[in-house]
């Protein structure tokens, strides 16, 4: 990086009044696009294009980023769970692991006792949190002996630490919006589970790539578990998606929704973990599931 | 609802009315759509402004300390403060840094926490102080039946896990979105946004005097006419749209701290905003 000298930034302990605080600031910022964001108002169109031209650097750009499916994976327990487990452990020098763990039956269970009582989005993807942190325990003692850590999101200062000592490190899946979770816009189950957390840790971490590991191949014209006729689709863009209009889709729709605006992972893979070295080879970069991008 | 099942699929499932069924599944959303309950129906929802009203200093917050005061006596009060000019100014040198829109919004939590303690300690004679996030949400009910109000930094606990905005890189979700939420999550009574403008007017009214106050709009209308600046987060629409139980907000100017109570009261006193009719229901 190259060095310059930068103006200082001084924020005045204590002042006589706060026009003359602002005008502290303001003189001692770094550019034109400062002072605007000081003044103007964030709702401005214009200025807010302007704050997307400095070049975004990539926080983590060797991690991958793996969602491991509750429902269609770690529910299915050891049959499922420990080839995967090995394969793993078969990258951990190959590879840059975060793993992500998603909810499944019980947090199904729990949203359905939860709507019943009346409760809202916000206390249903506590529930959901704490399903999907079981999960995330369970494989971290699978994987403990291999001294990989599971992190919660207070921990996360800590992830590029265990990403470099151990080359891997488990979260939960839910992003940690709790009680601030936004309603759907149909029904009451949080829209933002933990593909959609997944996927926001590849993006802001600016990750070399983000596999949902599920226990379907990819993406079908329909759900194949009641629709033996679906039709497999092994690549399609955000926007060819969405013209589609399916009634059912692989990930959360809010995992597509924001892919459109992401500025670093404009695609994602869903696999089927169940056959044994698929995972491998999405990390290799090798197409064998379903390939979403965003253009 | 207790017995497990290991079904033909592979799968071990727990019966339940959602068993089997796909989360993302459009029919099955729309069954989850029943009546829900309140948390806190007594309590109300202020969101103080950042820049509008604690970056303004002495003679903006000492009245409005005192009209919250006031509110106090009767009522229950969760107060969100914005973070002001420091988030502006930590966002533009994230930004110089290239840093992305997850850090920023956890970085910004940090100037409305700061926000709140300079307003909890302002509270404190009256027995209100800022509650650190982390118990915040799981101990609001206890605070609210033990103390006359709180105050918390308006984010939502967001952090990295931010959305991206349609444009650039600021968080779409800040205090105004975060105060929104909890208002609705726990079903309280009113949900105020205090500013230092009379409400939403037609044009910006500090770039052009004379610009017409709208004094009631719902959120249809909002969007139909494209404001190019508003007093309040943009993400807020979409919000309030989605609401289920705080179908409208007032913004109320700061300046005239009179009507923080008589908004709380059901006065309309500034610009009142309804929640519009959401389609898709």
């Amino acid at each position: 990086m190259e060095a310059h000298p930068l103006p200082r930034v001084v924020l005045t302990a204590i002042v006589p009044n706060q026009s003359a605080a602002h005008k502290e600031m303001e003189t001692n910022l770094l550019t034109e696009l400062g002072k605007s964001l000081l003044t103007g108002s964030l709702e401005d169109g214009r200025l807010m294009a302007q704050t997307g031209e400095p070049p975004a650097v990539q926080i983590l750009p060797e991690a991958n980023v793996i969602k491991v499916g509750g429902q269609s994976f770690i529910d299915r327990g050891r049959v499922a769970v420990f080839p995967l487990i090995e394969e793993i452990v078969e990258n951990l020098r190959r590879h840059k692991m975060i793993i992500g763990t998603g909810a499944g039956t019980r947090a199904r269970h729990a949203y359905s006792v939860g709507l019943d009582l009346g409760l809202p989005t916000g206390v249903l993807s506590v529930l959901g949190t704490f399903v999907s942190m079981q999960n995330a325990r369970m494989l971290n003692y699978l994987l403990a002996k291999h001294g990989i850590p599971f992190i919660e999101p207070a921990q996360f200062a800590q992830l590029p630490h265990y990403l470099a000592e151990r080359g891997a490190c488990i979260f939960f899946g839910m992003p940690p919006y709790i009680y601030w979770h936004t309603n759907p816009s149909v029904g009451r189950i949080p829209p933002h589970r933990t593909d959609t957390g997944s996927y926001l840790v590849s993006e802001v971490f600016g990750a070399r790539s983000m596999i949902f590991v599920k226990d379907e191949r990819g993406l079908y014209t329909a759900d194949p578990k009641k629709e033996p006729g679906a039709k497999f689709i092994p690549r399609i863009t955000v926007g060819e998606l969405e013209e589609l209009d399916l009634q059912d889709v692989v990930v959360e729709r809010s995992v597509i929704e924001l892919m459109k605006n992401a500025t670093h992972r404009r695609s994602i893979q869903i696999i089927n973990g169940l056959e044994r070295g698929n995972l491998t080879k999405a990390l290799d970069g090798e197409h064998v599931g379903t390939i979403i991008t965003s253009d | 609802m207790s017995d497990s099942t290991e079904n033909r699929d592979g799968r071990h499932h727990v019966e339940s009315m959602l068993m089997r069924e796909s989360l993302v599944d459009r029919e099955v959303q729309r069954s989850t759509e029943t009546p829900v309950y309140r948390m806190l129906p007594e309590a109300h929802v202020i969101k103080v402004g950042g820049r509008s009203v604690m970056d303004a200093g002495r003679a903006v917050v000492y009245p409005v300390v005192e009209a919250l005061a006031d509110c106090l006596k009767t009522k229950k009060l969760i107060i969100g403060t914005g973070g002001g000019v420091r988030s502006r100014h930590v966002f533009s040198i994230g930004i110089d840094l290239g840093l992305p829109t997850g850090v920023l919004a956890q970085l910004a939590v940090a100037d409305s926490l700061g926000n709140a303690h300079i307003l909890g300690t302002l509270l404190a004679p009256y027995g209100v102080v800022a509650i650190p996030p982390e118990i915040f949400g799981h101990l609001l009910p206890l605070f609210i039946a033990s103390a006359p109000g709180v105050v918390f930094n308006g984010d939502p606990p967001y952090s990295l896990w931010e959305h991206l905005p349609e444009s650039g890189r600021i968080p779409p979700h800040r205090s105004d979105a975060g105060s929104f939420l909890l208002a609705e999550c726990f079903g309280c009574k009113t949900f105020t946004l205090v500013k230092d403008v009379d409400g939403l007017y037609e044009r910006d009214p500090r770039e052009h005097a004379g610009a017409g106050l709208i004094r009631e709009i719902d959120t249809a209308e909002l969007r139909r006419r494209g404001f190019e600046s508003l007093p309040f987060e943009r993400i807020l629409i979409d919000l309030l749209e989605n609401a289920r139980l705080v179908r409208s907000i007032q913004i109320v100017n700061g300046r005239h701290p009179e009507r923080i109570k008589a908004a709380l009261e059901g006065e309309h006193v500034g610009t009142i905003i309804h929640a519009g009719q959401n389609r898709e229901r």
